[in-house]
């Protein structure tokens, strides 16, 4: 069975030609390697466009990229949780401005979500000890995008379908009472205007926070749906909420690596998010012009083609079956 | 009166160990000096490798030896340079097949092993002198000392454990070579001169911070004559050094940093990017 990789032949040829070029090679004093600023720049660009053009984080495909062009993936987890703080923190001031966050929901979500990342911390240092944080990282990464892209795939086609016969109609949200309504420690969440267990809250910040350390991701594309479908947030405070939780579970993250493991390399943080945020800003233009069931569609199958990559490279036989790993660093 | 006879008899002495060296024709040991193009390297933003010149010269050298390297090639002087990086300690993995996922089974950890070490000859190791000498000396990358200190095996696996640690200690050097760590020069080290020796060595834009040694070997004839070795330090300098000790030894003023800057460089593009 061949599968040709077209990204890393793509990615050779792109660094081939421009490595000639004066200022291009920059040396990362974390994950101690010199590298070609344009790819990096480019795959921030890149990813920034496709995380501006949906409206997602873009954490999920740029630590795989990373991976892809040989950062160390420790190294790719941590940096990309201090791109995300830069990302999501401007898109949470503008939610702020317009109004659209639950603060005192972002709040209790953001509890869980520093116990996670702790916890997710922890989790990291121990796997890296022990020589399977690396593979960890693949699989976590061919489960969680595998599903999320075959869900997209699905539920946009039938969105598509469903158009097609009646544009009007929208389906609502069941009313019926979930079993999250019956546990205790109940709030008050104006804003919301819920009244909800806290538990339900913490949980979904803390896993959000685990994801948010082990895998590089501020971890939107679960805690969006779960907000919507489990806690019925109404929609109009999903997105800023969820933003502000990520912002500062991010940064909590950068913080707990740095003095944990080292690992967070802010020259390759800064490349990416510059780029990152220039791309969101095209990717935003060219998304006003695509229908949305289209665009998750797209989204869909860029996830699931990531997946594929990285579900080959743990299935098939590596070309060196053998790996240094220097001990204390 | 003490200083009078010491004076007195150092008369007679010392025109006898002048008499006795010009008796016997004895000459002097042959011997190696040595010098560096840079004994520091700097790494700055910029930095892609480089390379070193180790040069030398042969003190007092054996004419004999010197003329028939000329014609000869046989019975002549060698030199073996050597640049070795900090020690280390160092995990080597193998991926094993579980549940039909590649994943890291059995490890080997090795202590002592030269984070870079690279090496240049005037000929092969084997004509140059005994295997034991070029052992003992740890010339050449079979010859390096790496202990091996912990050994995880795989259950099920029919391997001895001698062999899983020669397997992993194989696998070491090559996977040192493949990283441009581990770098062999045959034939390498060019006489300039009969007695004068240059060569020049790659220092890898990976190259491990810290204090790496320069050594040079003579031998003659098969035999081991002498050795010198010259410190090189690889640091990082400007920013690359600062974002470095900072990251390592203050990790919670680093990370916050890294925060700052972050927040710093979203509030930027919001206010760079605004709508209105």
């Amino acid at each position: 069975m061949f599968l040709p990789q077209w990204d890393a032949i793509f990615l050779r040829l792109a660094v081939r030609l421009s490595s000639r070029l004066p200022f291009v090679n920059i040396y990362l004093p974390i994950a101690e390697m010199s590298v070609n600023i344009l790819v990096l720049f480019g795959m921030g660009a890149g990813v920034g466009f496709l995380s501006g053009m949906f409206g997602v984080g873009g954490g999920f495909l740029m630590t795989p990229l990373l991976i892809f062009y040989n950062i160390p993936p420790a190294v790719a987890v941590a940096t990309e949780a201090n791109q995300i703080v830069a990302s999501s923190f401007s898109g949470a001031l503008a939610h702020f401005r317009r109004g659209t966050v639950d603060i005192k929901l972002g709040v209790v979500l953001l509890i869980g979500g520093i116990a996670g990342s702790v916890i997710g911390v922890a989790i990291f240092s121990e796997l890296r000890k022990a020589g399977q944080l690396d593979l960890i990282i693949s699989i976590l990464y061919v489960v969680f995008l595998g599903s999320i892209g075959t869900l997209m795939c699905i539920e946009s086609i039938n969105a598509i379908r469903k158009s097609r016969r009646s544009p009007e109609e929208v389906a609502p949200l069941p009313e019926q009472k979930n079993w999250i309504t019956n546990l205790p420690f109940k709030v008050r969440f104006e804003k919301s205007q819920l009244y909800l267990s806290v538990i339900p809250i913490l949980v979904l910040g803390m896993l959000v926070g685990i994801l948010a350390s082990i895998m590089g991701v501020g971890g939107g594309f679960i805690m969006v749906p779960a907000m919507i479908y489990l806690l019925r947030v109404p929609t109009n405070v999903v997105i800023g909420t969820s933003l502000f939780q990520i912002m500062f579970v991010t940064a909590f993250t950068t913080i707990a690596q740095s003095a944990t493991n080292q690992t967070v390399d802010v020259v390759l943080a800064f490349i990416l998010m510059v780029g990152g945020v220039i791309g969101a800003q095209f990717g935003a233009r060219a998304g006003t012009k695509l229908k949305g069931e289209q665009l998750r569609a797209l989204l869909g199958l860029i996830v699931l083609a990531v997946c594929a990559r990285l579900g080959w490279d743990l299935v098939n036989m590596p070309t060196e079956l053998f790996s240094l790993d220097l001990g204390g660093h | 009166m003490k200083r009078f006879l010491i004076v007195v008899l150092s008369f007679f002495i010392a025109p006898i160990f002048m008499m006795k060296g010009a008796v016997a024709q004895e000459r002097p040991k042959s011997s190696i000096q040595m010098g560096l193009s840079d004994e520091v390297i700097e790494i700055s933003s910029s930095f892609d490798g480089t390379d070193i010149i180790v040069f030398g010269s042969i003190e007092n050298p054996d004419p004999m030896l010197v003329s028939e390297q000329q014609m000869l090639g046989q019975g002549r002087y060698d030199v073996v340079v050597v640049l070795s990086g900090p020690m280390q300690e160092v995990t080597v993995r193998r991926k094993e097949k579980i549940l039909g996922i590649w994943a890291n089974g059995a490890s080997v950890k090795f202590g002592d092993v030269p984070a870079s070490y690279a090496y240049a000859t005037t000929r092969p190791l084997f004509e140059i002198a005994e295997a034991v000498d070029v052992k003992l000396l740890q010339i050449g990358l079979e010859n390096l000392s790496v202990v091996p200190r912990e050994v995880e095996e795989v259950e099920g696996t029919a391997e001895t454990a001698e062999d899983l640690q020669r397997v992993f200690r194989e696998s070491l050097a090559r996977l040192k070579i493949d990283k441009d760590l581990f770098e062999e020069n045959i034939g390498g080290v060019q006489f300039l001169s009969p007695t004068l020796f240059k060569v020049e060595l790659p220092i890898p834009a990976n190259v491990p911070i810290g204090e790496h040694t320069a050594r040079v070997f003579l031998f003659a004839d098969g035999k081991f004559l002498d050795a010198q070795f010259e410190k090189i330090s690889v640091r990082k300098i400007g920013f690359e050094q600062f974002t470095y000790n900072l990251a390592h030894s203050n990790g919670l003023l680093y990370g916050i940093i890294a925060v700052l800057v972050a927040m710093f460089t979203g509030w930027a593009a919001s206010v760079i990017f605004r709508k209105d």
